[in-house]
């Protein structure tokens, strides 16, 4: 089987809400100065095709969008916990591209690396959480498209997925191939890469494509029709607020500050 | 190309909720120019006219009805068949999908069929100075973005929950049968049972989070917690010493030395605030305080807080989150 | 006529003959039983151990004959003392017998005869008996809880030794009966036996019948000892010296560096992946239980033993001749051991004969962690942090400069020049508690004129934690990269608030190419009191114990700077645990400890908290940022009224505002 896992480089989302800034010029995340690591279930992406490839064999192909020079460890990272090759579309704006873009790079390097059953995703990016890069990737590549997979299985010729639903759990046969957003499971919490493999990783390949090179697939979403306005953090008191009142009183302004955070 | 329709399904049996709170964003933006409101209505069986009727009560004109066995619960790719041969049908100019389990495949899907633009998971919709305004929570909620779309065709998809019910408005209009010819065993996914059991919400994954410390005084504190988490939807973690001694499981402690959480909220009940637990939290974007001692020091890292005795204050506020949440 | 005895009385020629066959039969077993050893050890990596010599040899001299370490132990060390000095007398008899007679040189006569080979040897071997009579007490009647129970080995050595001195006795005894030695009373002992045997009325042929009798049995069971000696924990007779000699001089948990480039084994799986002085020091064992007895993890409940490390290891290496197919890290000894240990050198300090238990320990954590990639889950966080973030402490902030709020201090990373670097830490800066203590360092430092920057946010790990823990990559890399922003901002003097990072600095950097004039706080403070540059005048009025850090202490031997900072502050009572100085008790931290959840039986620094609050003292004093967070962790669960503060806080009251 031949896997191709997606990974996205994120600022390190477990800083404290005081390291988080958004930059005016860019309407994104500030990044200088902070630890970029990969987007959470990204990791998850990866332990699945890992234990795809450690039970039947798999030819893992780590892909990431974004600006080569400030990758890091990374791909590295990726090879090291047992990606077999790596490739990097190198995009300087990588970081600020919204998933429709991403996924038309991706759809493309996917393409000219050619042999795909099975592309692995997480369920969301850390960073703007939009879902989106899974389906339009099957989209674009003609594939099947499942998202939220807490399990994948071989089986049939096809897999065997279990989906995290509304409404429970989902046991869906896929055709392959086909594109498969991972959602965080106790069976796929990502391994630590041992260090004897992150020596070997060194000598494993990395493939550094020009964004500008690709083949980009006609069709699918259109991105130019969106524009970015503004991203607002919300202003919040450095000190405490506290609800005054006897219990009943502050049980009912807090749940009512909850109802307005949108959180009840 | 002109109108908004909203994916509605019925794919459970009933209408679905969120498909109403569809019909509301639909209803934001009906005024502004982007004409009428319709929807294709997805299910199978003989509550699709019930769901139909609903739709029409609260203000949908034309419906595009169709009925088909394979329309169940999680077949996204007949929902997908069924929705594209509506729209290309219908021709809108907006098209509104729930961001739940279908819709946030569906969604991006028919977007890119549609070669139309995409704005997902968005809690808002309005459309001001002559532009489709959307906004949406990023960086896991600790800002929230605006975004213009100026294309149509635009798929929008909202995040359940995010809007209200509207309100009735009875309309009269035409429910139309869209035949539509779905073959099984051409489509890549299939649904080969539903279990319909409620998915554990690990404290990691948790977006709302009741943490419990030592001023619990015991493993008893620990159940008024859990009912005020499952109101909520949330996980029950704990600091420290209620770990140690035993009161909770140790994978349920959060710090330095156990978990590390960053839900969008998070309620810390007669917990001190010790570095190391702190330490774990420190990425929830609202952290809310419950503390007999006004100089504990969670209340430093609190934004919301409340004095007094959480044996008196949390079950007031579960019948309130009840209230509130209609049941 | 001159004072002498005949040698071999009783004895005829062709018996002497047989003596000397037999005692090279034991020789040759003895000798075969060094050589299998020695082949073992040799398959270790190298290490060089044999110079300075001078050091060396004056370590031999103070732990050997003058039993250093062993008299820590007042009643075992003494009786050791006594057996230990009582045979090497005797030996030296049995020499100074085949000098007169084999060589021929008579120097057994005379005043000689008489004040050394007679009564000094006399006393000497009534001591030793008296010492292994102590030693099987304390064994058997009052059974002391450090030493292994159960084992054969352990009873047959004492009745041997025992043996052979009690039939030396009465062999002497029978020879003075037998030839009515003149010189006899010269021999107390033997001669209070001659009078026994005198009082028996035996004839003189039973006399010589019990003599041969006697002579052959002690000659033959001595003969044993000396064959016996490579195959039991007699072996450290011959090997404690050698250890004392090969001792680490500097860094003793220090363990090596790792040539990545070339190395594609990483830690000890096999004993090949450890040193020859890691296998010599397995067989140096005695198995005296001193170095379980002090660890703080074994007190406190944990699965680590450090003597069992070693059995288990040494057990291992005899059972497999040395090529085990079991992982020593993980299989051998377990994880849980491996992983409760605090690195804090207890062991290693109590040990009379020298063994290095931590680097053994660090090198099986090597293997687990960068080969298996297995430990324990918050420390597997707490290393992704350091790669992903350069601190090990999860859900810290990225500012590393919190705690400059009240003072003024030079930032390198913004251009400033200073002649001293503060190296915070990431224990200081990014953990609330210490930043008091930070502020009061500068403070105090400024006041004695000192000219004082930080590296801001340039500031990055020492790597400590990593090297501990095991992941020897990463230390690798963080420790590069801080020596490159060192250089990059010409650092050429560090003061450090933590002896962890001291430690590092001043031990390991050299080795990677990192040299810098390292200070800790409390030796800077101390030098700055010593010279009169600091002036502590405002009276503390509090007792003030004082909690040793392990990594200032044990692993750098700097017991008195803490100590003599806090003399010099009037009105400061000091008053010491019983676990000080280099019997101080871990506050848990060490090794990578702190971001593991201590539950396995008592909490460690539960534990040290108690010790500090049974001195009654108002304040702990100590002086490593990881010590202050465990020691008030640990106040603060006890309810505790001794306050943990660090030295330079305590300092800084004395101070007091007044500019220099």
């Amino acid at each position: 089987m031949d896997i191709v896992v997606c990974l996205k480089q994120v600022v390190d989302p477990e800083l404290p809400v005081r390291d988080f800034a958004i930059d005016p010029a860019t309407k994104r995340q500030v990044r200088e100065g902070r630890p970029l690591v990969i987007s959470t279930y990204d990791e998850n992406a990866l332990e699945v095709a890992l234990q795809l490839k450690d039970r039947g064999g798999a030819q893992v192909t780590a892909l990431t969008v974004g600006p080569a020079a400030a990758l890091g460890d990374a791909v590295r990272l990726a090879l090291a916990m047992g990606a077999d090759q790596a490739v990097v579309v190198d995009h300087p704006q990588a970081p600020d591209l919204l998933g429709v873009e991403k996924a038309r790079l991706l759809a493309a390097a996917i393409r000219r690396i050619g042999a795909y059953d099975l592309i692995l995703c997480g369920c969301e990016s850390a960073d703007w959480v939009e879902r989106v890069v899974p389906p339009l990737l099957a989209e674009m590549l003609g594939a099947s498209c499942v998202t939220f997979a807490a399990r994948v299985q071989p089986a049939d010729g096809g897999l065997l997925v279990r989906r995290v639903a509304d409404d429970g759990f989902h046991e869906v046969d896929v055709r392959m191939p086909a594109v498969v957003s991972i959602a965080s499971d106790e069976a796929n919490r990502p391994r630590l890469p041992k260090v004897k493999d992150i020596v070997a990783a060194k000598r494993k390949p990395v493939q550094s494509w020009p964004a500008g090179d690709l083949a980009l697939p006609s069709g699918g979403a259109d991105g130019s029709g969106v524009e970015v306005r503004e991203v607002v953090v919300p202003q919040r008191t450095a000190t405490c607020e506290f609800l005054d009142g006897d219990p009943v009183e502050q049980a009912a302004s807090l749940a009512r500050r909850l109802r307005d955070l949108k959180l009840v | 190309m002109a109108g908004i329709c909203v994916v509605a399904s019925a794919l459970d049996g009933a209408l679905s909720r969120s498909s109403l709170e569809l019909v509301a964003a639909a209803r934001a933006l009906e005024g502004s120019g982007e004409g009428g409101i319709a929807a294709a209505l997805l299910g199978s069986g003989p509550h699709l006219a019930e769901a139909a009727d609903t739709l029409q009560r609260h203000g949908v004109a034309a419906i595009y009805r169709c009925d088909h066995p394979l329309l169940t619960s999680g077949q996204t790719d007949a929902a997908l068949i069924a929705t594209e041969q509506i729209v290309r049908r219908v021709q809108p100019g907006i098209v509104l999908v729930s961001a739940d389990t279908v819709g946030r495949e569906l969604g991006p899907r028919l977007a890119a069929r549609m070669g139309a633009a995409l704005v997902t998971e968005a809690v808002d919709v309005a459309v001001e100075g002559g532009a489709l305004l959307v906004r949406r929570q990023v960086y896991g909620g600790r800002a929230m973005a605006t975004l213009a779309v100026a294309k149509r065709p635009a798929v929008l998809t909202v995040k359940p929950r995010a809007l209200d019910v509207p309100e009735p408005r009875p309309s009269t209009g035409t429910v139309e049968e869209v035949p539509v010819a779905i073959d099984g065993a051409a489509l890549g996914t299939r649904v080969r049972e539903v279990r319909r059991e409620q998915a554990e919400v690990g404290l990691e994954d948790a977006q709302i989070v009741v943490g419990g410390g030592r001023g619990l005084g015991g493993p008893e504190g620990f159940k008024v917690l859990q009912q005020l988490a499952e109101v909520l939807g949330g996980a029950v973690g704990s600091s420290r010493p209620p770990a140690d001694a035993g009161w909770v499981p140790i994978s349920w402690q959060i710090g330095q030395t156990g978990k590390t959480i960053r839900p969008a909220l998070y309620i810390a009940v007669g917990i001190s605030g010790a570095t190391q637990h702190v330490a774990g939290v420190s990425g929830a974007r609202t952290i809310v305080a419950i503390n007999r001692d006004p100089d504990a020091p969670i209340f430093s890292v609190a934004h919301l807080g409340i004095v007094g005795d959480y044996r008196e204050v949390v079950p007031a506020l579960i019948a309130k989150v009840k209230e509130l949440q209609g049941r | 006529m001159v004072p002498t005895r005949e040698i071999y009385w009783n004895i005829p020629a062709l018996g002497v003959v047989l003596m000397y066959l037999v005692a090279l039969v034991a020789v040759g077993i003895m000798g075969y039983g060094i050589w299998r050893r020695g082949r073992l050890w040799r398959r270790g990596r190298p290490v060089s151990r044999l110079r300075p010599v001078g050091p060396r040899l004056r370590a031999v001299l103070r732990h050997v004959f003058a039993h250093g370490r062993l008299l820590a132990d007042r009643v075992a060390g003494a009786s050791h003392l006594a057996f230990f000095w009582g045979f090497l007398f005797l030996f030296a008899g049995t020499t100074v017998v085949f000098i007169h007679q084999d060589l021929k040189i008579r120097i057994m006569q005379g005043a000689f005869y008489l004040y050394f080979q007679s009564a000094a040897l006399d006393v000497m071997g009534l001591a030793a008996a008296a010492g292994v009579a102590c030693a099987l007490a304390m064994r058997y009647l009052v059974r002391s809880p450090r030493l292994r129970r159960g084992v054969l080995s352990d009873a047959v050595i004492l009745w041997l030794f025992e043996l052979i001195l009690v039939t030396g006795f009465v062999v002497e005894g029978l020879r003075i009966a037998g030839t009515r030695d003149p010189w006899g009373a010269w021999s107390p002992v033997g001669y209070a036996v001659a009078g026994m045997v005198r009082a028996a009325a035996l004839s003189e042929g039973a006399i010589r019948l019990a003599h041969a009798g006697f002579w052959w049995g002690h000659f033959l069971l001595s003969m044993a000892f000396v064959a016996y000696i490579p195959y039991s924990k007699l072996f450290h007779l011959v090997l404690a010296p050698v250890n004392t000699y090969l001792q680490p001089l500097q860094n003793p948990a220090g363990v090596g560096l790792i040539d990545f480039e070339r190395t594609e084994r990483f830690g000890a799986s096999a004993f090949s992946d450890l040193t020859w002085k890691d296998l010599f020091d397995l067989d140096v064992c005695t198995e005296c239980g001193r170095c379980t007895a002090v660890c703080p993890a074994a007190l406190t409940g944990k699965v680590l033993s450090p003597m069992h490390v070693v059995l288990d290891l040494r057990d291992e290496m005899h059972r497999t001749d040395g090529a085990s197919s079991r992982a020593l890290g993980g299989q051998v000894v377990a994880p849980e051991a491996l992983w409760a240990c605090v690195t804090c050198m207890a062991c290693m300090e109590a040990c009379p004969v020298f063994i290095e238990h931590v680097p053994k320990i660090v090198e099986m954590r090597r293997h687990l962690v960068m080969e298996e990639a297995s430990l324990p889950e918050t420390m597997g966080e707490a290393l992704r942090s350091l790669e992903a973030r350069g601190h090990p402490f999860r859900g810290a902030g990225l500012a590393r400069t919190a705690w400059i709020a009240g003072v003024e201090v030079k930032d390198l990373s913004k251009g400033d020049r200073a002649e001293w670097l503060l190296w915070v830490g990431c224990a200081a800066a990014l953990n609330e508690r210490n930043h008091a203590p930070l502020r009061a360092l500068v403070r105090v430092l400024q006041a004695a004129g000192l000219d004082v920057g930080i590296l801001g946010d340039e500031e990055g790990c020492s790597g400590d934690p990593a090297r501990r823990i095991g992941n020897e990559y990463l230390f690798c890399d963080l420790a590069r990269r801080t020596i490159e922003t060192l250089d990059r901002r010409g650092v050429a003097k560090i003061v450090t608030l933590c002896p962890h990072c001291y430690n590092t600095f001043r031990h390991e950097y050299p080795d990677l190419g990192g040299h810098y004039e390292v200070w800790h706080h409390t030796q800077l403070l101390a030098h700055l009191i010593d010279e009169g540059r600091l002036r502590p005048t405002v009276p503390v009025a509090a007792a003030v114990t004082f909690h040793d850090p392990c990594y200032l202490g044990r692993h750098n031997g700097e017991y008195e700077a803490p100590r003599r900072v806090l003399r010099a502050i009037p009105g400061a009572r000091a008053v010491e645990m019983a676990q000080c100085r280099e019997k101080g008790f871990c506050c848990g931290a060490g090794g990578g400890l702190y971001w593991v959840e201590d539950r396995v039986g008592q909490r460690i620094n539960h534990v040290r908290a108690r010790h500090a609050a049974a001195t009654g003292a108002e304040v702990v004093a100590t002086a490593c940022p990881f010590c202050l967070l465990m020691l008030e962790d640990g106040a603060a669960a006890l309810e505790s009224s001794t306050r943990p503060m660090d030295v330079v806080e305590v300092l800084e009251r004395s101070v007091g505002k007044a500019p220099h």
